[in-house]
Formats: structure tokens, sequence, C-alpha cells
């Protein structure tokens, strides 16, 4: 997932925006992490540079 | 995960024409949005005009098969609940085949070709959900079949206020024809004139 779309992407659920906790990545992408959304505080995962924003029963 | 390509749908005759007029329509500073982006042909194709493309797809094997075979930016997502940027261009091949309830397979392939009982089903909630979406000047690019009901999908458009034109369309051999709509905000509408 580029860096730059963090300000574009949201919260399935809420809308909220994201918080992002980075556990992979490069000046450009993140690999590997976790957004979590600022107002529901639910999670959703990146994997193999792809944020999977469905809600947990989607997925 | 590996990446299972029989739950992909890989580009047809509605893939190719509608990045034919994907190509013709995308300005180099247009803000790009793809809504179902399945193996990614289309991003692709206008990622060659304009840097700034983002792609959602619900399925998970043809949003790793965009990303790792196409590059393109994608993410998995249901139509415009992921999205909360405004874009300039908003392109979709909607799953506009219509579908009983006892005809699905339910699997991921399903999500490229069921529109519902009408074939409508997901177009509606495209048109419901695409203004919010949509920038002032901004245009969507819809792909549909004469099987979808045009008169229905434009009824659709000017009840969300907008306007609706045909800006490709193409017979296939069975009879059925493709469309690609170009809709935009009636501006006229908005200020009341």
């Amino acid at each position: 997932m580029k860096r730059r779309i963090l300000d574009i992407i949201c919260c399935p659920v809420c809308k909220g925006k994201f918080m992002l906790t980075e556990m992979e990545g490069n000046d450009t992408e993140i690999m590997e992490g976790l957004l979590t959304c600022t107002a529901c505080k639910r999670v959703y995962p990146i994997s193999s540079g792809i944020a999977n924003l469905l809600p947990e029963d989607q997925r | 995960m590996d990446i299972d390509t029989s739950q992909i749908y890989f580009p047809a005759e509605d893939t190719y024409l509608l990045i034919k007029a994907a190509r013709t329509e995308v300005k180099q500073e247009d803000r790009v949005l793809e809504i179902g982006t399945g193996s990614g042909a289309v991003a692709k194709s206008v990622a060659e005009i304009t840097p700034a493309v983002l792609a959602v797809e619900i399925n998970p094997h043809a949003a790793q098969y965009a990303r790792e075979v196409n590059g393109i930016e994608v993410i998995r997502g249901d139509l415009f609940d992921p999205v909360c940027g405004e874009f300039d261009l908003i392109l979709f091949n909607a799953p506009y085949l219509p579908t009983d309830p006892a005809e699905r397979f339910d699997d991921w392939l399903e999500y490229a070709l069921d529109g519902g009982p009408s074939g409508r089903d997901v177009v509606e909630r495209f048109l419901r959900e695409a203004p919010s979406r949509l920038a002032t000047f901004g245009r969507i690019l819809l792909l549909i079949s004469s099987l979808t009901g045009m008169n229905e999908i434009l009824k659709l458009c000017h009840a969300q206020g907008f306007i609706a034109l045909v800006t490709a369309e193409e017979r296939q051999e069975d009879g059925e024809t493709l469309y690609v709509l170009r809709i935009s905000r009636d501006l006229c509408s908005l200020c009341g004139t």
C-alpha cells in the first residue's frame, strides 16, 4: 500500500481516519502493518502490500 | 496466499471497450478510482496516462493479481466503503448480468458478474454512493449491457442528479450490446436553473 493513499482511505464501517502501525515497508510503500480506525478502533490488516478494508465478518 | 486464477475475471470484450473509453476520457491530472478492478487491466491502461490511480477490489485473488502482475495500487473493499477521497474520474465495469439467487455459484468470481435478479443491484448501489466521491466536475465511466436495462439505468442516473450519455458501444455476436455510459453531475439542476 502506497503511503500517499493513507489520506484517501477510511474505515468502511464508520468512515473514520486511520492510524498506521507499520511492521514492514520502504520509502513509498507499507508491506505489512495495521490500520486502526481512530474513531471506532476497528483494526484492518495490511498484508503483502494490500490493505484489507472489509469489515471483519466479510474477510 | 496463492492466487487461484480460476477465481479471477480476465479481460473480455467489456474490458476492452471500457479501456478504449477510459483512455479517451482520462486526463493527465485526473485522480482516478476504479471500482472492482478485477485483474487490473483497465487501471493499468489508465495508469499509463495519469499516475494517480487507486483501485478497489473485493476478491482477494483478483486484488493480489492486480498488484503483483499489473502493478496496480489496490485495496480490498466493497465499492466505495473504504474510500473517502474525491475523484475526477471513476471507472466501473459493473457486475451487470441478471442472476437468479438459485443460479449463484457463491464463489469469488460471482462478484464480477452477478447483478442480482434485475442485473442492476450493484449498479444501483454504485450510483447512490458515487456522488459523495465524485469531484464537482468529475466524470464516471460505467460499463453496462443491454441485458441490464438501459432505460432503468438512465432513470437511476437521473435520480442521483446525473446526466448520462453513451460514449462507446459495441454489439456482440449473440445480440447483446455493451455500453459505456459517461456520467457527470447535472450542474444546471444543482444551481436551480
